[in-house]
């Protein structure tokens, strides 16, 4: 019902149905448009022929004294009929092939495929003129041929998608409960499958229309029948063109391009709206702020602040509606600190931070605040100065990122291009040697570099991935959960690395994880966020040892101390707020057991309780420091 | 014991006994193996686990990718055949067993996946999801009892009031409550086990406690022995009645879970316990990482198997392949420093 909807909506989409339906309308009701019967066979004149539109005959009369209007609406018959049977047969075949192939594999699936491929490289339309040369040019002939022939892409496209389809869990999840192949099928592959079918189908009968035109164009047409490409070979080879009459050409063939337009601009929406696209790449949008160049409170405390967020609020626009994402967040990461932004999924952690490379998905905008990058606005850069900024002043690892190497090139080769895209001026060989050299702190023997990145195990995939991060020595580098996925011994390997590097190149990290466990273990200051906002941040000695936010401590209580195995643990009631119904209040508020009246309509602010110690609850609010 | 005869067993008995069995798989020869005229390597997955467990109790499965725990999980579920030892459900050798019997045994062990997103097909309603098994296996008679009995298991999975969850799709539904989803279609056949692999890895912290406990409640009020396979080591101390910690296809330390992990005997249990992040920055203390990854299960060293990362290994290790030794209370290591 909703791919209903959305198809009207698709503006092309809806046109092409509309085209669609004109010709199917014209095709039923044929008897009742149509002035003349053409299959009637009625004695004509010389001078019934080839004459030109009139009020009798509003496309004139072809090379028989024949109505061309009447001829085109009972064409429409032929044409759909041969177009929609043509494609049911090659989807029947092509669906059964593809999912026989894809859901069997092995060697039948192998020999399905290599028996597809055989029919791909036939000239199908060579093979289609033998065929009917052969056995007859009648319309059911005809219509297997089409339909016979047709099915190739059909086939390889159902055996695609049952393949992912096959693969994943909850077809796993099916057979671990005992499911058979044939409820499988039908209970799930079947269903995902049928979407992308019904797109193919709508391509195939064009498809099928125009094989029908053509052959009947060439002469193979069913004689006994009218179809458009019937039309244009009587009047192509009857004398038409040397008649001067134009209307017993252009008419049949407007007709094809009307069909076959409309079939192929609905079959293009539907494959819009029913094979999204996936993979969609970061696209970096414009810049949204006015350029102000303060240099905010960020350099209060000693060591100035090598990345500094004030205030920052993204939006993202999802179907219409905006979506406060990251809520005036402010927080700050000193030249060698290592800061923990921890919260859960939703919180705006890793947002807030892809905002701040500017490297936000579609649809999210920044709206408010300001990134200071050693004292830069990034926000106030150009696209030539933000790219020089990227990867020299802030890289990132993203999250899985383990999988974003390319797999074709050489590990140390796009270290070496990182360099190099960066400082141009560096010979290649130096920026092989510094290439080796950070693999060889990041602990890959430097021989290794010239490995695919499928040689590498994960563990060291994701050290490799850091090595990229380090390439043009960096002054932050952010690690959005770089642990994730690895098994426990590698995740402490590459945490010790990440603390090592720190202390040793003095660099700032800002390290995105939802383990509490993590940033106890590595971070000197931790920011906990919740709902888009900073709940509470402090040093980490400060914040695990006496949290005082309500959802901090929950969280602590939470998360589970192998050292104390008997305390229980808690949940927290209720779930994270959704970001297109924030609740009006405090954040936390409908799940804190400490809520109060004012704290349902009311925000509360961020309330200082001793410098670099802040904490967003009304609890708070006697105990807030002033003048610091 | 004889087959097909109705065994009668106290409590205490095992439902699910793995003696001593191994699984290998052949790795096909790759295009390199050919020309370098090698033959194909055989990978061996498991080699030599043997497993209790007893109903209402919670069995942890440690160890990193690549060790066995996924393969012994599958054996137990008699996905797979073992090419060496016994599996033997409820007394009976699944090897006896005629692939229709082993079918209908599958519907007492169920399976609860780590992704909730994932497991759960998006077409269907939650109400078709849990009744699935049920249509598999031709449980029930008519609609309306197997609706009840629907409405029954997500109650038990902590879905309530059960009715408004029948018509709702999984992308209404917070991880949480998709993972409660796949805990009462596993339910719903009134399974004696429940494989539980990475149940909570993909969730909140927040919410991980609700479906631990879940898990656990299963298991101490309604008998299910489950089985839950896992990397983390902090809950497997919470959640856990029994710890198997797997290196390389072999069990090498197991016992009772907090005995094990309050003092491990094993080097590598020790490596393990000791590199999980304490969430106190008073208590950090240094963590024993161990270097290198787990070698490829198609090379296994010799000797200990766990030898060449060993921080402790001495001359005898690569010659002497330890058996399990017990050390006192129901644990056993299989370390020569132990009992060699």
């Amino acid at each position: 019902m909703t791919v209903w909807r959305k198809l009207l909506r698709h503006r092309l989409g809806a046109v092409g149905l509309a085209m669609l339906a004109v010709a199917v309308l014209v095709a039923i009701f044929a008897a009742v448009i149509a002035p003349y019967d053409p299959y009637e066979n009625v004695r004509v004149s010389i001078d019934d022929i080839y004459q030109s539109p009139s009020p009798q005959h509003l496309l004139g009369t072809d090379d028989a004294g024949k109505d061309v209007f009447s001829g085109l609406v009972y064409g429409a018959r032929v044409s759909l009929l041969v177009g929609f049977a043509g494609a049911f047969i090659s989807l029947i075949v092509g669906g059964v092939i593809g999912l026989v192939a894809g859901f069997k594999g092995g060697r039948l699936g192998n020999g399905l495929m290599r028996f597809t491929d055989f029919f791909l490289v036939i000239p199908e339309l060579a093979l289609q003129i033998v065929i009917v040369a052969i056995i007859g040019q009648s319309l059911r002939n005809i219509i297997l041929v089409i339909g016979l022939l047709g099915w190739t892409t059909s086939a390889r496209l159902v055996r695609a998608q049952t393949l992912s389809v096959r693969a994943r869990k909850f077809v796993e999840r099916a057979r671990a409960v005992g499911a058979s192949d044939l409820y499988i099928l039908r209970r799930h592959i079947f269903p995902q499958v049928v979407p992308l079918m019904l797109a193919n189908a709508v391509l195939t009968i064009s498809l099928a229309i125009l094989a029908e035109s053509t052959l009947a164009f060439i002469g193979l047409g069913d004689p006994t029948v009218i179809s458009w490409g019937q039309m244009l070979n009587f009047a192509f080879t009857r004398g038409a063109v040397s008649a001067g009459a134009w209307w017993a050409l252009v008419a049949p063939g407007l007709a094809i391009v009307w069909v076959v337009l409309g079939v192929t601009l609905l079959g293009n929406a539907l494959e819009d709206l029913l094979n999204p696209r996936r993979g969609r790449h970061f696209l970096e949008p414009e810049p949204a702020m006015p350029a102000e160049e303060t240099v905010g409170p960020a350099a209060e405390r000693g060591a100035p602040a090598v990345l500094a967020v004030q205030d920052l609020a993204v939006e993202f626009v999802v179907a219409g509606a905006r979506m406060r994402a990251v809520d005036g967040t402010t927080f700050s990461v000193r030249k060698g600190e290592a800061l923990g932004l921890v919260g859960e999924s939703g919180s705006g952690k890793t947002t807030a931070m892809l905002a701040a490379l500017r490297l936000l998905p579609p649809g999210g905008e920044v709206v408010g605040g300001s990134v200071l990058l050693g004292g830069q606005n990034v926000f106030a850069l150009t696209a030539d100065e933000l790219r020089d900024v990227r990867w020299t002043r802030m890289a990132m690892v993203f999250q899985g990122a383990m999988n974003a190497l390319n797999p074709v090139r050489t590990v140390e080769d796009q270290i070496v291009e990182a360099i190099s895209l960066h400082d141009p001026d560096l010979s290649k060989s130096a920026a092989q040697e510094r290439a080796a050299h950070l693999l060889e702190v990041m602990g890959i023997d430097a021989d290794r570099g010239s490995e695919y990145p499928h040689q590498f195990s994960g563990g060291m995939r994701q050290r490799a991935m850091i090595a990229l991060a380090l390439a043009c020595d960096p002054d932050v580098i952010v690690a959005d959960e770089p642990t994730t996925a690895l098994d426990v011994m590698i995740q402490a390997q590459i945490l010790e690395l990440l603390k090592k590097l720190q202390r040793e190149l003095g660099m700032a990290l800002v390290l995105i994880t939802h383990d509490l466990g993590v940033v106890a273990e590595s971070c000197d200051r931790v920011v906990v966020m919740y709902g888009g906002i900073v709940a509470e941040q402090g040093t980490v000695e400060e914040v695990y040892s006496d949290p005082q936010h309500p959802y901090t401590k929950l969280l602590m209580e939470a998360f589970p101390d192998m050292e104390d195995p008997d305390r229980p643990l808690v949940s927290i009631p209720g779930l994270p707020p959704r970001l297109d119904r924030l609740p009006p209040g405090c954040r936390f508020a409908p799940r804190c057991p400490a809520a109060f009246d004012r704290c349902q309509v009311e925000r509360p602010p961020s309330y200082v309780l001793s410098p670099g110690r802040e904490a967003s609850c009304f609890l708070l609010e006697s105990r807030q420091v002033v003048g610091v | 014991m004889s087959e097909g005869a109705a065994v009668v067993r106290p409590v205490t008995e095992p439902v699910v006994i793995l003696d001593d069995v191994a699984v290998s798989f052949a790795r096909g020869r790759r295009l390199v193996d050919v020309f370098r005229r090698r033959p194909g390597s055989v990978v061996q997955a498991v080699d030599g686990v043997s497993l209790e467990l007893r109903p209402g109790e919670v069995l942890a499965i440690v160890g990193e990718s690549g060790c066995g725990k996924t393969t012994t999980a599958n054996l137990i579920m008699g996905l797979l055949r073992p090419s060496r030892g016994r599996v033997i459900v409820d007394g009976q050798d699944l090897a006896g067993l005629a692939e229709s019997d082993r079918r209908r045994r599958r519907r007492r062990m169920q399976m609860v996946f780590q992704d909730p997103y994932e497991s759960l097909n998006p077409r269907m309603t939650v109400g078709e999801i849990v009744a699935e098994p049920l249509q598999v296996h031709r449980a029930t008679a008519t609609r309306g009892e197997s609706e009840t009995l629907v409405l029954q298991a997500l109650e038990r999975a902590g879905l309530r009031p059960a009715e408004r969850f029948l018509a709702v799709r999984p992308v209404e539904l917070s991880g949480g409550q998709r993972q409660r989803v796949v805990i009462a279609s596993a339910l719903v056949l009134e399974p004696q086990v429940i494989i539980a692999d990475e149940p909570v890895s993909m969730l909140d912290v927040s919410i991980r406690a609700d479906i631990l406990n879940l898990l656990a409640s299963l298991a101490t009020k309604q008998d299910i022995a489950i089985v839950m396979i896992t990397h983390d080591m902090s809950t497997v101390a919470a959640f856990s009645d029994r710890v198997a910690v797997m290196y390389l296809g072999r069990v090498v330390e197991t016992g009772p879970s907090r005995q094990v992990l309050t003092s491990p005997r094993h080097p590598y249990t020790q490596a393990l316990v000791s590199v999980v992040p304490v969430p106190h920055p008073s208590r950090r203390r240094p963590p024993l990482v161990l270097v290198g990854e787990t070698p490829d299960p198609s090379r296994i060293p010799p000797g200990c198997r766990f030898h060449p990362r060993c921080p402790v290994a001495f001359a005898r290790c690569p010659q002497v392949d330890p058996p399990l030794f017990d050390v006192g209370g129901g644990q056993k290591a299989a370390c020569l420093l132990v009992g060699g």
